[in-house]
């Protein structure tokens, strides 16, 4: 079983600070829910994990397996186990969705040995269909002229294909109707088991009522600020963000 | 469904060391080659008429081609460089410094030992046969292809279809190329038109009977010696109403060569109701000048397309074009250039529309890696009271480092209100949110910069034929691998 | 370049003599400063020793050289007749109205605007009293897209023209108003527009370029300098109406500063032949330069438009727009290169040229370019040319519209696209009307 662990985490962009010192650790079979309010550093923190070059890790820890990531680069923390589902998915023109993914399984083989091709049609098939894509999309380009639902929809494969072992999905549902929703929670719902920690990051409660997560996390201003289970996002919604920050006024009062 | 058939290659991750463009390690110097000198006739070097009487002599020809190229060089001499348009770095050229004829034996050699490294890799990356390679090294002068092709000339011969050399064309068959031969391309046309007219040697010259659709490429390989080491390559191609042929030249692995000027010409002549579709997949080594003048006519019903592929040589000026001669004629330009330091590549098209409700139709993308520089020049002309006539252009660059450079000048000239034109270009780069995406999925930087860039010619590559494209792709990311850290 | 003046042959300088120049250096007032004096010699020497556009000259490709001359023209010595009207009535912040050269009317700024410092007032007067931004910014941009014998020539022959300076931080609600007119057969002028504005300033320009009669062979030289310094934001319209039988040369410059923006819209009525050359300096981060024309061209004319839209620091952003309509054998040529300096990094560069033939006989020519040396930019330029959409035609004609009724009203659209680009309405208006006005004719 895998463990992600975040230790005093601080993330900047440039000069300014956006993630002050936040720890957590997601243990595999676990999902945990982060939810704020917009800037407080959600996408910030995953992308920062996944090692995007536009932030600095400033200070802090993160450890995958009891190993830390900081050092490596993006594609060597990718094929370490690191899944980052992105907010805003690039297209790729020109490159199909099958070429891709299976450069992506390639690369994490060992020198000389090669994809068995049909073993992995087979598999890709099978995750498409359970995703409700159609299959023709194989010869398509990446993301490319894609709807948002569609963009998500195509994260998910990618996820089902390659495996991690911790997903850091950022703001999965935006842009989805219930149906896209539907879908892309059956298909993290399917992953779900004890090789996989998620982090979930969200700004809406209702993605949890179909990913139900195990533990819920408020960020604010960079840090966490309240841990709880399941019903702190019915809480989260039912009095706004405002009362996060009413509390932690009196906490400091 | 059945899954894509299309085969792909990935770059090898292992060899991701900074490997920079291997052409650029072939080392020129004249230390490294002997001349064999036991020849009796030796043209030698420079540019004068006894140079072009000993080349006609030597091939034994008729005297009016003989007084075609007297009168070419004589033209040759009268015009300017073209520098108040073109690249000043055609000053560079010493034209008395070149041998304009070089006959068996006179190739110069070196050893396999001599070969640089990494052009070893490069053949074995792309691979490349073994007999191949020691060809292309400039090891061995000539390439045994006798065997291939006389193997092709039997078949097509058996369909009447004529594929010799220039020299057998002209000596042999005038009654058939004479009546083409420097009209598609008049001699004066440009200045490297007028050295090529004056200095030709070696080119196919090709001639499908009418109704012929000729089913297998034929290729340039096929009959390369020595003379055919594409200096001043002249080709003529004739295909006859209603017939079809494809022709493919050159090839991806990079090519040596001590003569630092290439000056082909090549006319194609499309008859009636038939087509011509040309491959140049040209990548000489990065010494070299490739000036190069390629039209076709298109008569009725006819069809010419252009697929060119530039990667090597250190300037290559090629602007493939089209003349729209006979009603719902079509002329169509592919064109792929990859331009790396040191290189520049300024290619283009022209089109130019003679009749009514022709169709012309240019895709032009190029990258520029490191210093490279890519130039793109177009020419589109609709004349007056034509009906029905359209063209679309496309032209896209992607710049892969800060100091790429990339240029586009075309110019479009279209009259009255049947006729309708389309031009689109941009300039980009690959985007850092694009590989920041690819290598959140485990690929590295390089990786991913190669399977941008392969995304990006995409569409142009898919029309090469298989084994073009696929070595294409390898050798992109060789390029990409040199650009990336 | 110091030719002898008496040497210079008769062609190259046609009907701007040496004589004649003597006689307009005398004309003018002797308060002028004796730089701006030795810079018009200066330009007049260097009119008379360049050639005219040749064949070859690849700035001057596609257009008709034959037809350019510099002969048969007269310089007006003294202000002239009765003007026209002004074509467009909307209320203005200040009025300038030149005939010939000279300032024959005006209508001042308010008390208010004048009190916070901005100027509205004649070039001859601003050489002067605000000599320092004069001299820094009057005909300050080498010529760069091949009319640099013409811009001498009106450096040379410049009588008077506007200048307008807008200081920090100041807003000018309604538009400033700036008329030209040429009047008499054969006239020449040199009308010059030199606007100022300082930082984070807000002002409209709104020029007009008109002649007596529509059939006066006359002849115009005319230059505008506009400057936008830090955080301005400028917009400047120009209406070209001159005689159908003019002979009109404009070359136009703007320079744009950190996060400044300006916008221009030059509409082409007038001439029968016109060569404007409209050049964008992207210098500072944040700036911003949207360049738009229309043209109206029936048969017998020519329109030459050159652009250029140079890209000098990061994060700039240039978006050129010009869409020519051509009736009869009319004849248009659009070049327009985009440059993109090394360090440009994050240009964000667009240019479109869109022709509509209105008939068999209508010429157009395009010569998009981009020369790009900065990689992390987007730079995309286009050019079409095309006919009326015979799916629009038809769309129109099965709802009862007849044929040439609906290619009007879709001729009319074509060019809605450029003018909504404007934000003041009653600008729109005016100018939908001057355009749909000349295209009825």
């Amino acid at each position: 079983m895998s463990q992600l662990e975040i230790k005093n985490l601080h993330v900047s962009i440039g000069d300014k600070e956006i993630v002050k010192g936040l720890s957590l650790t997601i243990k595999g079979g676990e999902v945990h829910a982060i939810m704020g309010p917009n800037g407080t550093g959600k996408s910030t923190l995953s992308k920062a994990i996944a090692g995007h070059p536009d932030y600095t890790i400033t200070s802090g820890e993160v450890l995958l397996d009891g190993v830390s990531i900081l050092e490596k680069e993006a594609d060597e923390r990718a094929r370490a186990g690191i899944f980052l589902a992105f907010q805003y998915p690039s297209e790729i023109p020109g490159v199909s969705i099958a070429n891709f993914l299976r450069a992506a399984l390639q690369a994490r083989l060992a020198d000389g040995e090669e994809i068995d091709a049909s073993g992995y049609y087979k598999r890709l098939y099978a995750k498409m269909d359970l995703l409700k894509i159609d299959r023709k999309f194989t010869s398509r380009a990446v993301n490319d002229g894609f709807s948002g639902g569609e963009k998500k929809r195509c994260e998910i494969l990618q996820m089902a294909m390659l495996e991690p072992k911790v997903a850091l999905m950022d703001e999965t549902d935006s842009g989805l109707d219930i149906d896209a929703l539907r879908i892309v929670a059956d298909g993290v719902n399917t992953m779900r088991g004890p090789n996989l920690g998620v982090l979930l990051i969200t700004h809406y409660q209702r993605l949890l009522d179909y990913i139900v997560p195990d533990y819920v996390h408020v960020m604010y201003d960079g840090r966490i600020v309240k841990s709880g289970d399941k019903n702190l996002a019915h809480e989260l919604e039912a009095k706004g963000y405002d009362w996060i920050k009413k509390e932690l006024a009196t906490a400091q009062a | 469904m059945k899954p894509p058939t299309e085969t792909d290659i990935l770059p090898d991750s292992a060899e991701a060391a900074a490997m920079e463009n291997p052409a650029v390690g072939i080392d020129q110097s004249a230390g490294n080659f002997s001349y064999n000198m036991e020849y009796a006739f030796d043209a030698g070097t420079g540019l004068s008429e006894d140079t072009i009487r000993y080349i006609s002599s030597v091939k034994k020809e008729a005297p009016w081609i003989l007084e075609f190229r007297l009168k070419a060089l004589k033209k040759f001499f009268s015009m300017p460089m073209p520098t108040h348009w073109a690249t000043k770095d055609l000053e560079n050229i010493d034209f008395q410094k070149i041998r304009y004829y070089l006959s068996q034996g006179q190739k110069p050699k070196r050893t396999w030992d001599e070969v640089p490294d990494d052009i070893k890799k490069t053949f074995e990356r792309l691979g490349i046969p073994e007999q191949e390679r020691k060809f292309l090294a400039g090891v061995e002068a000539q390439f045994d292809s006798e065997a291939a092709y006389s193997n092709i000339k039997e078949i097509v011969s058996k369909q009447g279809v004529i594929f010799v050399n220039s020299t057998e064309g002209l000596r042999e068959h005038p009654e058939l190329f004479k009546k083409f031969f420097g009209k598609v391309i008049p001699t004066g046309d440009n200045k490297f038109s007028a050295l090529n007219s004056a200095v030709f040697s070696g080119g196919s010259f090709i001639y499908v009977p009418p109704g012929v659709k000729v089913a297998q490429p034929l290729q340039a390989y096929f009959r390369i010696n020595a003379e055919n080491f594409g200096q001043f390559e002249r080709t003529l191609i004739i295909a006859d109403e209603g017939s079809e042929v494809v022709y493919m030249e050159g090839c991806t692995a990079p090519k040596f060569s001590t003569s630092t000027l290439h000056s082909a010409v090549v006319e194609l002549v499309a008859l009636k109701g038939a087509k011509i579709q040309y491959i140049t997949v040209q990548n000489w080594a990065n010494n070299v000048f490739n000036l190069v003048t390629k039209r076709g006519i298109a008569h009725e019903d006819a069809e010419i397309k252009w697929i060119d592929c530039n990667i090597g040589s250190r300037l290559t000026m090629k602007y493939p074009g089209v003349v729209l001669k006979g009603e719902r004629a079509r002329g169509e330009v592919i064109s792929i250039a990859l331009a790396n330091d040191g290189q520049h590549q300024d290619t283009g098209a022209k089109m130019i529309h003679a009749a009514n409700n022709t169709t012309s139709n240019i895709v032009a993308k190029s990258i520029s890696v490191g210093q490279g520089r890519s130039t793109y020049r177009g020419v589109v002309h609709i004349p007056k009271h034509l009906k029905g006539c359209k063209n679309n252009t496309e032209c896209d660059a992607l710049l892969i480092n800060t100091n790429s450079r990339t240029d586009t000048y075309p110019a479009i000239s279209v009259r009255g209100d049947k006729n309708s034109t389309q031009h689109e270009a941009s300039v980009s780069k690959v985007s850092e949110d694009m590989i920041f995406y690819m290598q959140q999925r485990g690929l590295t930087e390089g990786q991913a910069m190669s399977l941008a860039v392969n995304g990006f010619i995409n569409d142009l590559a898919r029309q090469f034929p298989m084994e073009y494209s696929v070595e294409l792709k390898r050798l992109i990311d060789l390029e990409m691998e040199g650009s990336v850290g | 370049m110091s030719a002898s003046s008496l040497s210079v042959a008769a062609p190259l300088v046609g009907s701007f003599t040496t004589e004649a120049f003597a006689a307009h250096l005398a004309s003018l007032p002797p308060s002028l400063p004796a730089w701006w004096i030795a810079r018009k010699r200066a330009a007049y020497e260097t009119f008379a020793a360049l050639p005219l556009p040749a064949r070859t000259d690849e700035s001057w490709r596609f257009s008709s050289i034959s037809t350019l001359t510099l002969d048969g023209f007269t310089l007006p010595a003294a202000a002239a007749t009765q003007v026209p009207e002004a074509p467009i009535g909307i209320k203005k912040a200040a009025k300038l109205v030149f005939a010939n050269g000279r300032l024959c009317a005006h209508e001042p700024l308010s008390a208010e605007l004048t009190a916070r410092g901005v100027i509205v007032t004649t070039l001859q007067n601003a050489l002067v009293q605000n000599e320092a931004l004069v001299r820094e910014h009057l005909l300050a941009q080498p010529p760069k897209l091949g009319s640099a014998k013409f811009t001498a020539l009106h450096e040379a022959f410049l009588v008077d023209g506007a200048f307008i300076h807008i200081p920090r931080g100041v807003t000018v609600k309604q538009p400033i108003g700036v008329f030209s007119y040429a009047l008499g057969a054969t006239a020449a002028v040199f009308p010059h527009t030199l606007v100022v504005a300082g930082e984070n300033s807000r002002a409209t320009i709104v020029e007009y370029f008109g002649s007596g009669h529509d059939t006066e062979a006359q002849f115009a030289a005319g230059a505008n300098d506009l400057y936008a310094s830090h955080g301005a934001h400028l917009t400047y319209i120009g209406k070209q109406d001159w005689s159908h039988r003019a002979l009109s040369f404009q070359s136009n410059s703007t320079v744009v500063r950190r996060d400044a923006r300006v916008q221009s819209l030059n509409v082409h009525l007038g001439a029968r032949q016109a060569r404007h050359e409209s050049l964008s300096q992207l210098q500072a981060p944040g700036a911003f330069s949207e360049m738009l024309a229309l043209t109206v061209a029936k048969s017998g004319q020519e329109f030459d438009q050159r652009t250029l839209q140079i890209h000098q620091a990061p994060n700039t952003k240039s978006d050129l727009l010009y869409k020519n309509a051509l009736r009869g054998t009319a004849k248009t040529i659009f070049s327009g290169l985009i440059v993109v300096d090394p360090d440009a990094q994050k240009t964000d560069a667009y240019q479109s040229n869109r022709n509509l033939m209105l008939s068999d006989e209508a010429e157009a020519n395009s010569l998009p370019g981009l020369e790009i040396q900065a990689n992390d930019v987007r730079c995309t330029h286009g050019a079409t040319s095309s006919r009326i959409d015979p799916e629009q035609e038809f769309y129109l004609q099965a709802r009862g519209i007849a044929k040439a009724a609906a290619d009007e009203l879709l001729t009319f659209g074509f060019f809605e696209e450029v003018l909504n680009r404007l934000s003041a309405d009653d600008l729109h208006e005016a100018l939908r009307v001057l355009i749909q006005t000349k295209f009825k004719k």
